[in-house]
Formats: C-alpha cells, structure tokens, sequence
C-alpha cells in the first residue's frame, strides 16, 4: 500500500477531490457523447447554415404557339456580361493598399505640420478600390464594345451585401455584334475574370401581331415560400412572371421549374466547392387558338385606325383571333420596359384591349337579340310588318330612323337588312324592356365571358328598371326602351361578347364559352358552352337568317361584304360613343358564314378617332370582317365549304 | 564616437543587393529570354523548312519525265479549273458590290491574305500552337485570322521578326463568336484539352434550343462576321450532337473539326486592310 492510498481512504479532502474530478471527467464525457452523438443533428445544421449558400435560377418560361404550331412567343439570348466578384478578390487586395498609400501620402501632403492628422476612412477606401477594379474591367468591355457603362457604387453596394455569389452584371443588353466582340476579343476565364452570360428574355417572332392577348412579363424577386426554408442563405436571380394577356393567365403554366446550386463558402462569404447542382427546367408550352394568318388579316385590315377584331369557331369557341388596336410591338417591351417607350404606348392610348377591357354601345348590331325576343315573345312573326316614315314618336320625343324619308313599309327581314329603327322601336316598346333585358342577359351580355384573359370589363350594362333606379335615379321610361331596342342607351358590351352572341346565334343556343387554348378534337366534341336552346321555331329561324344573309346582299347594309360563292349572315351597326369628351362614331359588323354550316363567327368594331370622322357599321367595319372571312377560306376551304361543289 | 565601419554591414549590403537582384533581375531575364527564344530559334526553324523544301524538289526531281509531265497536265487542268471559278467568283463579286451599293449597305471588312509555310507544330493537351513561316517582315499582326482549305486555323498570337504564332483552333484558349449554317443567331465556340489520339474537336455552346443536330444530320458551325477577327461563312467543324446545357434553355455540344488540321503545311493569314487598300474581299 503505497502513502498516497492512505491519504486517499483517509483524507476527506483528498476524497472530496477525488469525486469531484470523476464527476467533472464524467461530465465532460457526457458532454462529448451529447454533442457528438444525440445534438450531432442539430449541430449539422448550424454548420450547413454557416457554411452553405444556395443560388436559386429560375427556369426559363414555355413557349406559346399558335393553333398550327408557330412560334408566337419563344426565349431569345439575352447577353452580359459579368463578373463573379470572388474572382477579383486578389485584385481587391492589391488596389486597396495602392488606393491607402495614395490616401496616406494625400494626408501627409495636406496635414504636414499638423500634430495631429486625420485617419483615412478605411471602409470608404475599400469601396474606393473595388470601383475602380471594376471600372477597368468595364473600360475593358467599353472600348471593345463602343459602350459608355460605368459601375455604379450603390449597386455594387447591394450586390456585395446581397448577392455575393451571383455574377455582378458589368454590361447589361449586349447586342449580338457585342457579344461576339467580346466573345472574341477577350481571353476566356480563368485568364480575363470577365465572363459572358447568357440569359433568356422573352422574343415575339410577330411583333405587334396579338400583342394584347399574348401580353408581356416583367421580372420580379421570387416570393417567399419558394426558397426552401432550411435556414441555408440563399441568392436569387430574378424571375420572370407574366404581367399581362395569355402571359399572366397561364402563368403558372409557362413557369419554368427552378434550378439550384448549393456552395460552401469561405469565411468572408465567397464561394469555395459547388456541393449539389439542379438545372432549371424550361417551363410548358402552350398552344393557343389563335390563328396568326387571321390574325395577321384582321390586324393589316384595321390598320392604323382604333377599334377591335375577333374571329370565333362557332362550334368549339375558339378564339382564332382577338385584335385591338392601337397595339405595340412586343419586343419593345422585352427585357424590360423603358419609361419613354411605357409613356409613348400611354400617350396612344394603346395598353388597354379593346376586344375585352372597354365596353361599347353595340349599337344596329344589336337588334338580332332585340328580334330574337320579339319573335320569342311573339310580338314579331313572319306576318309582322311596319311602316317606316323615318320617325317614331314615343311620348313627347321623335326617335329617328337613319334613312330620313323611311323605309316604307318593312317585314322583320327587310327590317334587319335596311336596319330599320323604326320597326325595332315599335316592337321594342310592344315587349318592353324586362323582356328584351332578359333575352340579352339570356346571351350573357352581361356578364364576363370568362375568356383567359385577365381584366376582361365587368362594366357590362344590360339595362332594366331596377338598374336604373339603383345607378342613375329617375325612373325607367319608354325612350330608354326604344333607345335599348336599337342597341343605345345605357348598353354596354364588348367586342369580344358580341362575338360570342354571334356564334351562339349560329349554333342556335344561348351562350358561347370562348377559350384561347387550342382543343383537342376529342374536347372540342365533348365541349359544353353552358347556355341553352334559343328556341326559335325553324321559320322564325328562317326569317331571321333571311334577314342577316340579305345584310351581305346586293341592298344591304353591309354589301361591302359580300364574297361570291360564300354566304354570309351579318349585321352591321353605327352607334354614337363618347371618347375623351367627344362624340364619336362607332362602327360595328357582326357575322357568321358559311350559312349552309357556320365556321366563324367574327365582330369587329372601330372608333372614330375624333367627331369628324364619320364611320359607319357597313363601309367601315365590314371590310375589315370581309377580309377576315377571305382569309378563312384561304385558310381553311373545306371548312368554309370551298370548293364549290357542282351537282 | 564610434567610428563607423562599412563592413559589419557587408553581409546585410550583400543580403540587400541578391533580394534586389532577384526582384527586378528575375523578370528583366525573362522576359529576356522569352523573347529572344523564339528570335533565336527562329532562324533553326526557318532553316529546317527550307531544308524540307529542298528535300521535297529533290524527291521530285528523281521523277521520271512522264511523271512529271502527267502532273504538268494536271496541273493545268487545274489551273483552267480555277481560272473559271475565278471568273465566277469575280463576278459574284460584282454582283454583290454592286447591290450594297444599292441598298447602302456598309462595307464589309477588307482582308489582305498571306500564305504562310507551317514550319513547327507544338500539341499538347492543353494547348495547340504552330508557327508559320512570316512574321513582322510580312506585316502579319496580331489577332489576325487564319485560314486555311477546310476552314478556320486559328488566330495569330505573337509576331516575331520572320515567324508568327498561331493558336490553333483546338486550343482551350481559342474562343471565337460562330453560328450555324443558315441560321444568323450568334453561338460560342471554344476549343478544348485534346485527346492524344482523337480527332481535333471543340465545343459550341449557347445554341438555341430549336436547333437539332443528329449523327445522320450534322449541322455545320460556321464563323460569323460579327466579332470583327473572321469574315463570314468559313467553316468551323461540324455538330452531330447537341444536349441542354446548365441554363436549361441553350444547347451545348462537341464541335468535330477538319482532321487536316493536324497536318497543316500551309496556312493564309487573313491581315485586315485600312480602307482603301486593293484586297481579296471575304
């Protein structure tokens, strides 16, 4: 038994000693198997936090085809170049102890008598050395591009705060010659740490043609619940979202599936090992209705004037064409919008899509549901006749016919065909205006038409009583019901609901349930637009086709429309409209064709620039639906029934 | 006072002066070096070609006179050959000029070339160099373009007083702004670290994504006029296989080049021309 196991059995102090160490050793075991074994979790992802950086990319948007597999709206380059500012952190250095033995020597310079001279602003200078690394850098780009760019210290701020480990852009928009320039002049990484980046932005092959129902996309930060909430750091890049038109509506659609990078990085933060690598995916495509020769018809026909176009398949709703013009050209507006270039669309007043976010009086056109209603309420029949002296007196008021000696005496076919007032006046007053309310509202003129287009107007009027009362104040009278029965007064619809109601009339139902997708034969079969049967008995039909092919005819309104070997029902129409404080015109065609087996349903629709322009339904609008129809035979003859086929 | 004695400080003086020595000596003996190498290697090379020149007349004088007069034969025909297609080309020309004019187009840039002979080859993995037989004393300059019957070369990189450097188009360093045949959109061709064995090749990225190239139907990269170094429509290789690159949306792929590029004997060195000046127009 040596001395030191006495003290240890018999001195209490050595003991106490003892038991105390054991218990600190013990502890200081449990501590390691705590930390190493059971929080090994825990302390993983305090490291992963400190030391991980991810980098979100968004994937590119999908294209948008028209109905026969063009390219309407694709992905094209969008060059930079860039830098990775780890890749100048040696340069940094170097430049920052220049940029403080000049700031010294300055100091020295300015203060040499002086007990006690200023210290350099450290920080400032650091960011002094950076700029002009990077300014060099630029001039570098400058004077092989012939550009001007300069780095600005605010956004090298925000970069270096922000974005560390995404590429600083250096020259943003390089035009192709530039890219190659560079892409030639410059010796490629690692020897130049400049690097030529290429992203996408969106390319619209055609322009202006659609512009509005395509829409544009703006670039924004991604929201919050799409970066994974694991406490990693993560950088993104900007994604693109669609602001406007088929863009915004299918947006969810086009987006393409983010792509990630996961780093280790240094203490300082810059990147050191990519550690996990996923490539963004494109987005889906989609393949719309829109037909861009037909569309490309419509647009040349409207020319340079305001108004609207859409072209319908009667039997699927199919929008094979929706124009408004004044329009832009949609490549102006990709990458980015330029203020001059928001101002100039602005000041024209073209943003906004008239086939769908402004409502009109539809005016003449009009007076087939005014028709459809009376021959349902049974105040017109096929013995219906009117005697026309171009006026009618309602109460103390003359309500006049657009032909100012009358049209003589008028059935309902040639009431349609001459587009009598007078006739819808009498028999609008006969029904009264809760039926003719009901019969509108039965087309759906009143509601959206639930179009894949975003801010289609609710401002739809299908006036009654009670609506009167509850907007304007005073009570209904008998010339608001003329006034409605010709297509004035309080309505208002669109171009594109006035489409619809044409090709509900051609299928000979209620409502058309227009889409821009482009269906497949087995949904365009099983296709349900949601209305019902109008219920015209065959010879009421029968009269009123009559009346809407003898419009295209030799005498009616709309003769400017006539195409040989094609028959055409139509109805033209001539309403006043105030635009910006003035009276203007407003010229509408409505129609459907073949007779024989309806195809294409079309409205079009102009406005009268100022009060001087006089436009009517027949001479104005109907050849820009002439033109569409031409272009539907040339497209589509069998359809439309051509060749003509002799028995 | 103590008298001061200059050598205790010998060994800090000597110290002083070999740090000084190899801060600024170094580089000067460099640069030296690099330099004079090649002037004065040069001389060795351009003697060796010539040598193998001379070689090659002897080994043709031994031919016999049919030989000889067959290949005087065909190199007749040949000559009428290119003789008409001179005149066709001139007349393209012509044509060409005279519809730029029309349309006032700019000009387009002015190459003045010089047949070079190759008189060394350096390959590696990571680099493909050759020199050529002219240099300063041809006017040959730097980033100049180079040519030859299958297409691009490469760029020039060094001009010495009788020889020039040339990084070949398998180089890793050689990148140059391309495009595809029949389709404007600019792309990125880069070479890359060559295979002992393989066949030359290179890269092409940022291809659009509707492009499709298949080992039945290769497409061809050509060079684009746009960066200023290549006139127009000189073939680069050709692309049998194309897969989406990491932005998932451009296409990248592996560029097959002309395999006579490895046994290059004579190059034209495309010298771009100041206005004015008669030239070969590309």
């Amino acid at each position: 038994m040596s001395e030191f196991d006495i003290h240890r059995r018999e001195n209490p102090r050595i003991l106490l000693l003892f038991w105390v160490s054991l218990a600190a050793a013990l502890f200081l075991v449990l501590g390691l198997v705590w930390r190493q074994l059971i929080a090994k979790e825990a302390f993983d992802q305090i490291e992963k936090r400190q030391i991980e950086r991810r980098i979100l990319k968004p994937g590119p948007r999908g294209n948008i085809y028209d109905r026969e597999g063009r390219l309407l709206v694709g992905n094209r380059p969008h060059y930079s170049a860039v830098v990775y500012l780890d890749d100048l952190r040696p340069e940094f250095r170097k430049e920052y102890s220049k940029v403080i033995k000049h700031a010294r020597k300055e100091i020295a310079e300015t203060h040499n008598l002086s007990s006690n001279p200023p210290k350099p602003n450290y920080a400032n200078l650091q960011w002094d050395a950076r700029m002009n690394v990077l300014q060099r850098y630029i001039d570098q780009i400058n004077a092989i591009t012939g550009r001007s760019d300069k780095v600005s210290r605010t956004k090298l701020k925000r970069h270096f705060n922000e974005q560390l480990l995404l590429p600083l852009p250096l020259a943003l928009d390089l035009a192709p010659e530039q890219y190659a320039r560079l892409a030639e002049k410059l010796p490629p990484p690692p020897r130049s740490p400049i690097r030529i980046h290429t992203d996408t932005a969106r390319y619209y092959p055609y322009g202006s043609l659609a512009a509005h129902a395509l829409g544009y996309v703006q670039s924004t930060d991604p929201d919050a619940e799409e970066i994974p909430d694991d406490g990693i750091k993560t950088f993104t890049y900007k994604k693109i979202v669609g602001k406007t038109g088929i863009e915004r509506s299918f947006n969810d659609h086009l987006t393409g599936k983010s792509g990630m990078e996961i780093w280790r990085v240094d203490p300082l933060g810059f990147q050191d090992t990519r550690l996990q690598l996923v490539p963004p995916k494109q987005g889906d495509n989609l393949i719309t209705s829109i037909d861009i020769d037909l569309q490309r018809a419509a647009e040349t026909a409207l020319g340079e004037r305001i108004g609207a176009a859409v072209a319908i398949d009667v039997q699927t709703g199919e929008v094979l064409t929706i124009a408004s013009h004044p329009g832009y050209d949609l490549n102006r507006l990709s990458p980015y919008i330029p203020r001059n270039t928001f101002d100039e669309i602005n000041q024209r007043g073209a943003w906004l899509d008239r086939s769908v976010q402004l409502s009109y009086p539809p005016g003449s056109t009009f007076k087939l549901i005014t028709a459809i209603a009376g021959l349902l309420d049974g105040v017109i029949d096929a013995n219906s006749r009117e005697h026309c002296t171009g006026v009618h007196r309602v109460g103390n008021r003359i309500f006049r016919c657009h032909v100012r000696n009358g049209h003589g005496v008028v059935d309902l076919s040639a009431a349609i065909e001459g587009s009598c007032n007078v006739f819808f006046y009498a028999r609008g007053l006969q029904m009264g205006i809760d039926t003719l309310s009901e019969q509108a509202k039965r087309f759906g003129l009143d509601q959206p038409t639930g179009i894949e287009l975003p801010f289609e107007t609710r401002r739809l009027v299908v006036p009654t009583k009670e609506w009167k009362r509850s907007t304007i104040g005073p009570g209904w009278v008998p010339g608001d019901t003329a006034n409605t029965s010709i297509g004035q007064g309080f309505l208002l619809v669109t171009p594109l609901q006035m489409a619809t109601a044409t090709a509900s009339i051609a299928r000979g139902e209620t409502r058309t349930r227009p889409t821009l997708q482009a269906l497949s034969s087995d949904t365009a079969q099983k296709i349900d637009h949601g209305g019902e049967k109008i219920g015209l008995r065959p010879e009421e039909k029968r009269i009123l086709w009559e009346g809407m092919e003898r419009v295209v005819g030799r005498r009616g309104t709309g003769r400017l429309v006539q195409i040989p070997d094609l028959r055409i029902a139509g109805k033209t129409g001539t309403a006043d409209f105030r635009a910006h404080g003035e009276e203007v015109n407003l010229a509408w065609f409505i129609g459907f064709a073949p007779i024989e087996n309806p195809k294409i349903a079309v409205a079009v629709m102009i406005q009268g620039a100022d009060a001087s322009q006089s436009y009517h339904g027949g001479s104005t609008a109907g050849p820009v639906a002439k033109d569409l129809f031409l272009e539907a035979i040339k497209k589509y003859p069998e359809r439309m029934g051509f060749p003509i086929k002799s028995d | 006072m103590a008298k001061f004695r200059l050598d205790r400080y010998k060994p800090l003086l000597a110290l002083g002066l070999f740090f000084a020595v190899w801060w600024i000596g170094k580089p000067l003996v460099q640069s030296f070096l690099q330099i004079s190498f090649t002037e004065f290697q040069a001389p060795s090379w351009v003697a060796t070609s010539h040598l193998d020149g001379l070689a090659g007349f002897w080994a043709r004088r031994s031919h016999s006179k049919v030989e000889l007069i067959e290949a005087g034969k065909e190199l007749e025909r040949e000559n009428a050959r290119y003789q008409i297609m001179r005149q066709r080309y001139r007349t393209l020309e012509d044509e060409l000029s005279r519809l730029e004019a029309m349309l006032e187009m700019p000009g387009r840039r002015e190459f003045r070339h010089e047949i070079a002979r190759v008189i060394r080859r350096e390959q590696s993995a990571w680099w493909g160099r050759i020199i050529v037989r002219k240099g300063r004393n041809y006017d040959i300059r730097v980033g100049a373009a180079v040519v030859f019957a299958g297409g691009v070369v490469g760029r020039v990189t060094e001009v010495h007083a009788y020889t020039s450097e040339i990084d070949l188009i398998t180089s890793p360093d050689f990148r140059i702004a391309a495009q595809f045949e029949d389709d404007p959109r600019p792309v990125i061709y880069q070479g890359l670290p060559q295979d002992g064995f393989a066949k030359p090749h290179g890269e092409v990225r940022d291809v659009p994504q509707d492009l499709l190239a298949s080992s039945s139907q290769p497409i061809k990269l050509v060079t684009t006029s746009l960066g200023g170094t290549f006139p127009a429509g000189l073939s680069i290789g050709t692309v049998d296989w194309l897969q989406p690159g990491s932005s998932g949306i451009f296409q990248s792929g592996a560029v097959q080049l002309d395999p006579r590029l490895l046994q290059l004997r004579e190059v034209a060195i495309l010298v771009p021309l100041e206005a004015g000046t008669h030239s070969h127009v590309f």
